[in-house]
C-alpha cells in the first residue's frame, strides 16, 4: 500500500551492522549482516524511475530512491509516477512502498507479480498510456498468471510512444525472444489525447513458462514496405488526409509501397479533447520494424480559456513531412530496431538465459545507455558494445542473466 | 591402476563367454532352431497390435528428453566421485587416510576428484549436492545399511546423479551359494531403488589391506568412460567443492581477539554454470557471504594435453590432494606452487595493503625468497598467458596504468603530507609530465594527420605513466614486473636509470618516446584496427562510467575529446547524449525526464532533397540490392572476427550459413529440430565468446567452469576455521537472483513412507532446499476443490499434501529434502519427508475452520437476538452480513449488534448490559431452545521463522540443536499431554422431549372442513363395563378352547419337524464325508496316473 507520512521517516537506520558500503559513481548499496533484515539498493534522483522499479521488481531487490527532484520548484514525485507505483501495486502483491512527506523519498520493496484479469488503472493525465506500457509489458511477462489490463488516460501524445507503435513494433519485438503471441495483444477501447484524456486500452500479456530466447539479431534488412495509422479526434477527418498526403510525397520517391491508414474517431470513442497524430512502421525484408510516430494536441493549461484563443496548432503538412523525415531519419541510422526501443531492446537481452544475445542498433540514445547501466546496477549484466564505422552501426551482445519467470505456479 | 602387461584371454566359459557365443552366432546369421508353431506368436487382433504399438511409442517418449544448451566451455571440472561406505583403495599411491577430496587425472579428456562422503546426515546431503558419480559401498556381509537408502533418497531429491553400487566384502561368504544368492537379492533390491540393470559391482575383499588390483581396475575403467548428465538445478548455479582451505586472518588480529572474525580463502575448481564477479555465495553450513576476492589460479591438476598418445603416461597420472597432508612430492610442489600466488595477492592489492606488509617487520631473507618466488611466478604465469592476443595485452596494461594513475592522484591530493623523497620527486616529474603530455598531444595532433596515433601516443603516455608509479611504489615489483614486460625490460631499466639519477630531462622522455614509438609500431600491423577497439573500449568506458576502471578526471575527458575528435560526424550526436548523461550520473541529471522518446530534430535533415533521398536508396528494397548485400556482409564479417575492413571472402560467415540453412532442410521431429537450435545456439555462444579479450570475457562471462579458483572471503566466524575438518568437505554455492530474498514457499510434501510417524503441523524440521539448510515451522494444508488450501493438523498418512514455509526462497520446481533428527545414533530412517517447490508467496494463505456457537436470548417474528456467540459488539461488527444457521436448519444473517433498549435491558440488580449480543434474521422463527451457529474460516498464520544449520561452527561429532519439537519439550520437561474436558467423547444423553398438544384456536376450528375438525374420538377406557349374555360367554370360552388346541397341535409338529431335520442333515453331513473321501481317492489316483504318463513321455 502507498503510504504518505506525514513525519518524516527515517528511512535508513544508520546501524553497527552495516558492513560495506560501495560507492559507484550512481549507486550506494548497503547490505546488512543478518539475513532477516532488508538490504535496500541506494540509488539517486528521479531519473528512469519505471525502469529502476521494473529491474527492482524482476531481480527482487528492494530499492531507496532519495533525492527525488529535491531542489526543484515542485519537488517529489510526480503525479505519473505515483500512478505507476499505483500500476504496480495493482499487479502485484505484497509489494511496498513508502514514500515520505515531500516525497523526495522512496522506499520501495517488490513484491512478486500476480498478472490476473480484468484489472483497471487509471493512468492520469500527465503521462500518455504509453509511458505505462513499456515497463508493463515486461512485467507481464514475468507474472504468476497472464495479465490483462485496462488502462485509462492518454492514448496519444508526442513524449511516449503512442498506442499505435506499440501495435505495430513493441508487440513484433516480444515475440522475436519467444514470447507466445497467443494472448499478447493490445486493444484500443477509445482514443483520448492531452490534455483531457478519456482514452482506454486493454493490455493482456501471456506469461512466458520458462524465460525468453535469446536473439542473435544484426541484419536489419531493406525497407520493403511503409504502413501507418493516422488519427484524429473531435477534429475534422480532413487533417489526416493532409497528413497522409503529405507524409507520401515524401516516400514515393523511394518506394510504392506506402499504405497508411485512418482512424477517425467520432462521438465517445474519441476522447476528451481534439487532437490528431500519426504512427509510422517500416517493415525490412528481414522482418524489422521501425517506427516513429507523433501527436499533435492542445498543451496542457490553457484548457479554460476559449478555443479560439489558443494557440494554433502545428498544421497537418508539416507533421506529415516531419513524420516521415523522421521515419527516414530512423532508417538512415541503421539498426534493427528504431531508437525508442532500445532501452526495451537491450532489457529483453539482458533477461535472457545465458546464452549471447546479440543485436545491431543505429546510434545509441541516452535512454539506451541508462537502460545499460540499469541493467548492469540491477542483472549485473555488462554488453560488449562495439561501433561498426562500415555501417554506422553499434553492435551489442551480452550473455543474459538467466532470469526465469519464478513467480509461475509449478502445475 | 597399473596395468599389467598380460595378454588378453578370452573366456572359455560362464556367462561372458555365453554372450559372446551368441553374438558371435547372430553376426554369423545363424539363427535358433525353428520355432515349433511360428504363427503362434504372431498378431492375431488388432487390437493387441494397436496397444503394443502405443506401448512401444509410448516408451520411445519416455526416453526423451528436452534437450539442453551445454553452456560449459573449454574443459570441463573434474568430475566428483562421492565414495559412500568404508575408504577406498583405488589410486596407486598409497592414500593412508582419505581426508577431503582427492583431484586425480584418469584419462586424457578425464579428470576425477575423489570425495569420501560423511558418515553424519548433513555430509551427507551436502555430499549428493556435489556428486557426480556416488560410489556406494555396500558390506556384502551385512546388506544394505539405512545410511544407503538414506543417500539414495537425498540424492534423488537434489538431482539424481550417476550411482553405482559397489559390493564389498564378499569374502566373509564361505558358501558359492549362498554367496549367489546374497548378490542375486541386493542386486534385485538395488534395482528396485534406482532401475533395472544399474550397475553394481563385485569386490571380494581385502587382500594386505587392498581389494584386489584386477577389480579396482575394472571399476575404475567404468569410471572412465561414464556419461554425466547435466542437472538442472547445478547447470543455473555455480559451486565449488573446496579442495583447499586457508585462514589468511592477519596474524596481530588473531592475538589481540582470538574469537574475531577471520578471513578465510577456499580453493576448488568452478562447477556447474560460469560465475561473475559479485555473486553472493552460499557456504554450507556457515552462512551466505559476498566474495571479497576472486582470483583464477593454474590448474594444479592439469589435463595432459600435450601430444596425441594412446593412453595416458605415467608421468602425467596427476594426483592432487592437499587436504589429505600426506609427505608427496607433488602435493609439495602445489603447495609452493599455490603459496606464492598468495603472496602475490597480497603484492598486488592496493597501496595501504603494502605498507601494512612492510610494517610487520620481516626478514631479508624472507623477503629474498619471495621475491624469488615471485619472479618465478610470474614466468609461469607469462607462460601461461603466451596465448593471449594482443588486445587483451593491451586492455590488461591499461588496468594497471589506472591504478597508477590513481595512486598518483592520491598523493596529488594529499601533498601536505610527508613523503619520503623518491616520492615526492616521482611526484613531482609526473605533474610534469602530464602537463607536458598535454602539449605534446597537442603538437602531435597538429602533426600527424591520421587521428589513430594519437590514440597511440596518448596511450603510450599512460605507459610510461604507469612504470614510474610502480617504480615509486616499491622496488622489490620491479623484478616481477620486469619479468612481466619481456619485451619492455630494456625501457624499463632505462627508467630506472633516468629515474635514479634524479629528474629527467625532456629530451630523455622523448627520447623514450621515440623508441616505444617503434616498439610499438613494430607490434601494431594496423592502426585502423587498434583505433576501433579503442572506441570500442570507450564505448563501454563511456556506457558503463568509470567505476570500474576509476580513471581521474582529466583522463576522462581525455577521452572524450578524443571521442568526439575521432569519431567525425558519425558519433557526435551520441558522444554528446552521453557526456551529457555521464554527467548526470554525478548528479545534474539525477532527475532528468524519463522518457524512451529520443528524437532530434537538430539533426532533421531536408527529406524532400533529390540527392539526400538517393543516400539512403539502397535501404530500401528499389534500391541496389547487391550494396545491401554487400553492406549486411561486411556488418556480418565485422562481428565475426573483429573489425576488420575488407571485401575478402569470410569464410567463417559462409559456413554459419551453411550450418542454419542445414537446420532449416533437416525436419527430422521436433525434437530433432530442438536439438538443432541448441546445438546452434551452442556454437553461436563460443564464436562470439572467442573473440573477445580476456579481461572483457570476465566481465561479460564470468569465471568459466573448469577453473581453479580462489576465494576470499571475510568476517566468517572464527568456530569455521576452528572446526575445520578436512574429512567434511566444504560445499560454495552460487546464489541466484531472487534466492537470497526470504518469503513462503510453498511446497508439495510427502512423508517418506519409512518414516514412522505423521508429521505435526508446526512441529520443527529441517529442510534442504538448494544449497540450503536450515530449520523451519511448515504449516501443512490440502487444497479443497474450490481452490481454498485448508490446514492440516497432521500429515496424510500416504498422500501428498501442501507444506507451507518460511525461508530463504528457491525456484520453483526444486527438491527439498525433510530430516527431523540429525542424530547418528538413531536407528530408524531419518529422512522426514520429501517435498518439491509449487511456488512462492509473499503471503501465506492458509485458512482453518472456525465454528462459532451461540443461543437465542429474545425472539421476535424472525428476528432474533442471539447471545454468547460473540465476545463484543466489535466483533459483531466484523461479522455482519455472514450466514448462521440453527442446527434444525434454518438459515439466517448477522444483522448488526443488538440494541440496548430492545431485549437486551441490564439485570435486574446485574447493572452492566451484556455486550456482544447480535441481532440476527432467519427465515423463519426459531425457538429459543435452537442452537444457532457460524461457520467460517479463518486465517492461520505461518511462523516466520527459520534457523539455518549452521553445522561447520561447532565440532563435526556434536549433533546439532535447534528447535526442539512438542514431543521432545513435553518429554524433556516432563509434561502431560493437554487434556481438554470438553474435546472427550462421551455417551450422548438426551433427555426426552416432551411436546404439549397442539391447541387449535376455536374460530379456526369452525373454518375447518369436516375432514381436518378434531373430533371427539371415543376413547377405549370408557369407564362402562361390558356384561355378556351366558351364551356369549360359553361361546367365547369355547373359541378360546379351540384356539388353544390349535396353537398346542402347531407347536408339537414345529418340535417334530426340527428333530427330523436335525436327523436328517446329520445322515447327509455323514454321507458326504464319504464321498469326499472316495472323490479325494480317485483324484489322486488320477494325478498319478498322469504324473506316470507325463514323465514317461518326457522320458520319451
Amino acid at each position: 500500500m502507498i503510504t504518505r507520512y506525514n513525519k518524516p521517516l527515517i528511512l535508513h537506520r544508520p546501524s553497527a551492522r552495516v558492513l560495506r558500503q560501495n560507492v559507484y559513481s550512481g549507486r550506494r548499496r548497503i547490505q546488512e549482516e543478518d539475513m532477516g533484515k532488508i538490504s535496500y539498493m541506494k540509488l539517486k534522483g528521479s531519473q528512469n524511475l519505471r525502469q529502476r522499479l521494473l529491474l527492482s521488481t524482476l531481480s527482487s531487490t528492494p530499492i531507496l530512491i532519495e533525492d527525488i527532484r529535491a531542489d526543484a520548484t515542485w519537488p517529489g514525485l510526480l503525479p505519473h509516477e505515483v500512478s505507476f507505483l499505483r500500476l504496480l501495486e495493482t499487479v502485484s502483491d505484497d509489494c511496498h512502498v513508502e514514500i515520505n512527506e515531500t516525497g523526495t523519498k522512496l522506499k520501495y520493496k517488490p513484491g512478486i507479480v500476480m498478472g490476473g484479469r480484468y484489472l483497471e488503472h487509471d493512468c492520469g493525465l500527465s503521462r500518455s498510456i504509453g509511458y505505462f506500457l513499456e515497463p508493463l509489458i515486461v512485467l507481464g511477462l514475468f507474472g504468476k498468471k497472464p495479465l490483462s489490463i485496462k488502462l485509462k488516460g492518454i492514448t496519444n501524445d508526442s513524449k511516449d510512444p503512442s498506442v499505435d507503435t506499440f501495435r505495430s513494433t513493441t508487440l513484433p519485438l516480444l515475440k522475436r525472444f519467444g514470447v507466445p503471441s497467443e494472448g499478447l495483444e493490445l486493444k484500443i477501447e477509445s482514443r483520448g489525447v492531452a490534455p483531457k484524456g478519456g482514452g482506454e486500452v486493454t493490455l493482456s500479456v501471456p506469461i512466458i513458462h520458462n524465460s525468453l530466447k535469446a536473439v542473435t539479431w544484426t541484419d536489419e534488412g531493406m525497407v520493403k514496405r511503409i504502413r501507418g495509422i493516422s488519427f484524429s479526434t473531435r477534429v475534422s477527418v480532413q487533417f489526416e488526409n493532409t497528413m497522409i498526403h503529405a507524409a507520401r510525397g515524401i516516400f514515393n520517391r523511394l518506394l510504392p509501397d506506402v499504405h497508411i491508414f485512418t482512424d477517425h474517431k467520432a462521438g465517445a470513442q474519441a476522447g476528451n479533447s481534439p487532437g490528431y497524430g500519426i504512427s509510422l512502421v517500416a517493415e525490412t525484408t528481414s522482418g524489422c520494424f521501425i517506427s516513429v510516430d507523433t501527436t499533435i494536441s492542445y498543451p496542457k493549461g490553457n484548457d479554460d480559456m476559449d478555443i479560439d484563443e489558443k494557440k494554433e496548432l502545428m498544421p497537418p503538412e508539416e507533421v506529415g513531412e516531419e513524420i516521415a523525415s523522421l521515419l527516414l531519419g530512423e532508417i538512415e541510422q541503421g539498426g534493427v530496431i528504431d531508437s525508442t526501443h532500445q532501452g526495451l531492446l537491450f532489457l529483453l537481452c539482458a533477461l535472457c538465459p545465458q546464452d549471447v544475445s546479440k543485436v545491431r542498433v543505429g546510434k545509441l540514445v541516452p535512454y539506451g545507455i541508462q537502460t545499460l547501466r540499469n541493467i548492469r546496477d540491477f542483472l549485473g549484466v555488462k554488453f560488449v558494445i562495439k561501433p561498426e564505422p562500415a555501417t554506422g552501426t553499434v553492435m551489442l551482445k551480452c550473455i543474459g542473466c538467466g532470469l526465469k519467470n519464478l513467480s509461475r505456479k509449478l502445475s | 591402476m597399473e596395468r599389467s602387461q598380460k595378454s588378453h584371454r578370452s573366456r572359455q566359459s560362464g556367462p561372458s563367454a555365453k554372450k559372446k557365443s551368441d553374438t558371435d552366432k547372430k553376426k554369423r546369421d545363424i539363427t535358433e532352431e525353428k520355432k515349433q508353431n511360428p504363427k503362434a506368436f504372431a498378431f492375431n487382433s488388432t487390437v493387441k497390435a494397436k496397444r503394443l504399438q502405443s506401448r512401444a511409442s509410448e516408451k520411445e517418449q519416455r526416453r526423451l528428453h528436452i534437450p539442453t544448451i551445454d553452456r560449459i566451455t573449454g574443459e570441463p571440472a573434474p568430475y566428483v566421485i562421492v565414495v559412500h561406505g568404508p575408504p577406498q583403495h583405488y589410486t596407486k599411491h598409497n592414500v593412508s587416510e582419505v581426508k577431503g577430496p582427492i583431484t586425480i587425472v584418469s584419462g586424457k579428456q578425464r579428470r576425477l576428484q575423489f570425495v569420501e562422503c560423511p558418515n553424519d546426515i548433513n555430509g551427507m546431503i551436502d555430499a549428493a549436492k556435489y556428486a557426480d558419480l556416488a560410489l556406494l559401498l555396500i558390506d556384502g556381509s551385512y546388506g544394505f545399511e539405512m545410511e544407503t537408502f538414506e543417500f539414495l533418497n537425498i540424492m534423488q531429491v537434489h538431482g539424481f546423479p550417476k550411482v553405482m553400487g559397489v559390493l564389498t566384502h564378499l569374502d566373509k561368504f564361505k558358501d558359492v551359494k549362498k554367496l549367489k544368492k546374497t548378490k542375486q537379492r541386493l542386486k534385485h533390491r538395488f534395482w528396485t531403488e534406482i532401475y533395472d540393470g544399474a550397475k553394481l559391482f563385485y569386490l571380494s575383499g581385502l587382500i594386505h589391506g587392498k581389494y584386489v588390483k584386477r577389480e579396482v581396475h575394472n571399476l575404475a575403467r567404468f569410471i572412465s568412460v561414464m556419461k554425466f548428465r547435466p542437472l538442472s538445478w547445478r547447470t543455473s548455479h555455480p559451486y565449488i567443492l573446496v579442495d583447499r582451505f586457508e585462514d589468511v586472518t592477519p596474524q596481530d588480529k588473531i592475538t589481540t581477539n582470538k574469537k574475531c572474525d577471520r578471513n578465510v580463502t577456499l580453493y576448488g575448481y568452478l562447477r556447474g554454470c560460469n560465475m561473475k564477479k559479485g555473486t553472493k555465495v552460499h557456504i554450507a553450513g556457515v552462512g551466505d557471504y559476498n566474495i571479497a576476492g576472486l582470483t583464477d589460479l593454474a590448474d594444479p591438476c592439469p589435463l595432459p594435453s600435450a601430444a596425441k598418445k594412446k593412453g595416458l603416461r605415467d608421468k602425467e597420472k596427476l594426483f592432487y590432494a592437499p587436504m589429505s597432508g600426506l609427505g608427496d612430492l607433488l602435493y609439495d610442489k602445489y603447495a609452493v606452487y599455490v603459496n606464492i600466488n598468495d603472496h602475490l595477492v597480497q603484492y598486488s592489492k592496493v597501496g595501504d595493503d603494502d605498507t601494512s606488509r612492510k610494517g610487520t617487520e620481516k626478514d631479508v631473507g624472507v623477503d629474498l625468497v619471495k621475491s624469488l618466488h615471485n619472479t618465478k611466478y610470474t614466468v609461469d604465469e607469462k607462460l601461461n598467458k603466451s596465448s593471449i592476443n594482443l588486445f587483451s595485452q593491451k586492455s590488461y596494461n591499461l588496468k594497471e596504468i589506472t591504478n597508477g594513475d590513481d595512486e598518483d592522484h592520491e598523493k596529488h591530493d594529499n601533498l601536505i603530507e610527508p613523503m619520503d623523497e623518491l616520492d615526492t620527486v616521482g611526484s613531482d616529474d609526473e605533474s610534469d609530465d602530464s602537463a607536458e603530455t598535454g602539449s605534446r598531444r597537442l603538437k602531435n595532433n597538429k602533426q600527424t594527420l591520421a587521428e589513430n596515433k594519437v590514440e597511440e601516443e596518448r596511450e603510450f603516455h599512460e605507459g610510461r605513466v604507469r612504470r614510474k608509479a610502480v617504480f615509486e611504489d616499491e622496488s622489490e615489483l620491479d623484478d616481477q614486473e620486469a619479468s612481466d614486460e619481456d619485451e619492455e625490460t630494456e625501457n624499463n631499466n632505462s627508467n630506472y636509470e633516468s629515474l635514479s639519477s634524479d629528474v629527467e630531462e625532456e629530451e630523455e622522455e622523448e627520447h623514450d618516446i621515440e623508441e616505444n614509438m617503434g616498439n610499438a609500431s613494430k607490434w601494431k600491423e594496423s592502426l585502423v584496427e587498434r583505433t576501433i577497439s579503442r572506441q570500442t573500449t570507450n564505448l563501454m568506458q563511456l556506457v558503463y562510467g568509470k567505476s570500474e576502471t576509476k580513471l581521474n578526471d582529466s583522463f576522462h575527458e581525455d577521452i572524450d575529446a578524443d571521442v568526439s575528435d575521432d569519431d567525425d560526424e558519425f558519433f557526435k550526436p551520441k558522444s554528446e547524449g552521453k557526456k551529457k548523461s555521464s554527467k548526470g550520473l554525478e548528479g545534474d541529471e539525477v532527475n532528468g525526464d524519463d522518457s524512451s522518446k529520443f528524437t532530434n530534430y537538430a539533426s532533421m535533415k531536408d527529406w524532400k532533397n533529390e540527392e539526400i533521398i538517393e543516400s539512403i536508396r539502397d535501404r530500401v528494397v528499389t534500391g541496389d540490392w547487391s550494396k545491401a548485400d554487400q553492406r549486411g556482409k561486411a556488418a556480418e564479417m565485422d562481428n565475426e572476427d573483429g573489425p576488420v575492413f575488407g571485401e575478402f571472402e569470410d569464410l567463417e560467415t559462409g559456413e554459419k550459413h551453411e550450418g542454419k540453412d542445414k537446420g532449416q532442410a533437416n525436419e527430422g521431429g521436433f525434437l530433432e529440430k530442438l536439438k538443432e537450435e541448441a546445438e546452434l545456439q551452442r556454437q553461436r555462444n563460443i564464436a562470439e565468446l572467442e573473440d573477445l579479450d580476456e579481461a572483457t570475457r570476465l566481465d561479460i562471462e564470468g569465471y568459466r567452469t573448469g577453473t581453479y579458483l580462489r576465494l576470499e572471503i571475510h568476517n566468517v566466524p572464527c568456530e569455521m576455521v576452528e572446526h575445520f575438518d578436512p574429512f567434511h568437505p566444504i560445499l560454495v554455492g552460487g546464489i541466484g537472483l531472487t534466492e537470497e530474498n526470504v518469503g513462503y514457499m510453498q511446497t508439495r510434501f510427502k512423508r517418506h513412507r519409512w518414516h514412522k510417524k505423521v508429521l505435526k503441523n508446526k512441529d520443527p524440521i529441517i529442510v534442504s532446499i538448494g544449497w540450503r539448510r536450515y530449520q523451519t515451522l511448515p504449516v501443512y494444508a490440502i487444497e479443497d476443490a474450490n481452490g481454498r488450501h485448508r490446514m492440516l493438523k497432521y500429515t496424510p498418512e500416504h498422500m501428498h499434501c501442501l507444506a507451507m514455509f518460511w525461508g530463504p526462497l528457491a525456484p520453483p520446481n526444486t527438491g527439498v529434502v525433510a530430516v527431523q533428527n540429525l542424530s547418528n545414533s538413531q536407528a530408524s530412517f531419518r529422512i522426514t519427508a520429501t517435498a518439491v517447490v509449487l511456488e512462492f508467496n509473499h503471503a501465506a494463505k492458509i485458512v482453518k475452520k472456525l465454528k462459532l456457537v451461540g443461543e437465542p436470548c429474545k425472539i421476535y417474528k424472525k428476528t432474533a437476538l442471539i447471545k454468547k456467540m460473540f465476545t463484543s459488539d466489535l466483533e459483531v461488527a466484523r461479522f455482519e452480513g455472514a450466514s448462521i444457521r440453527t442446527v434444525s436448519g434454518i438459515r439466517g444473517q448477522v444483522k448488526k449488534a443488538g440494541k440496548i433498549e430492545l431485549g437486551n435491558k441490564p439485570k435486574k440488580k446485574g447493572g452492566q448490559p451484556e455486550d456482544g449480543i447480535a441481532r440476527c434474521t432467519f427465515e423463519d422463527k426459531i425457538l429459543m431452545s435452537d442452537i444457532v451457529f457460524l461457520r467460517a474460516w479463518t486465517q492461520v498464520d505461518v511462523p516466520c521463522f527459520y534457523n539455518p544449520l549452521t553445522t561447520a561452527l561447532q565440532p563435526r561429532g556434536e549433533t546439532w540443536r535447534g528447535v526442539r519439537t512438542v514431543a521432545e519439550l513435553r518429554r524433556n520437561y516432563n509434561l502431560p499431554v493437554p487434556d481438554n474436558k470438553d474435546s472427550h467423547y462421551k455417551p450422548i444423553e438426551r433427555p426426552l422431549k416432551k411436546f404439549n398438544p397442539i391447541v387449535v384456536p376455536k374460530s379456526l376450528q369452525s373454518a375447518l372442513p369436516f375432514r381436518s375438525k378434531p373430533k371427539e374420538t371415543k376413547s377405549k377406557k370408557d369407564g362402562r363395563a361390558v356384561v355378556p349374555e351366558p351364551h356369549e360367554r360359553d361361546v367365547h370360552k369355547l373359541v378360546q378352547h379351540l384356539q388353544l388346541i390349535r396353537h398346542n397341535k402347531l407347536k408339537q409338529q414345529k418340535i417334530k419337524k426340527q428333530e427330523q431335520k436335525k436327523k436328517h442333515d446329520a445322515e447327509k453331513a455323514k454321507e458326504e464325508l464319504v464321498t469326499r473321501k472316495r472323490q479325494r481317492e480317485e483324484r489322486r489316483d488320477r494325478y498319478r496316473t498322469q504324473d506316470k504318463l507325463q514323465k514317461k513321455m518326457r522320458r520319451d
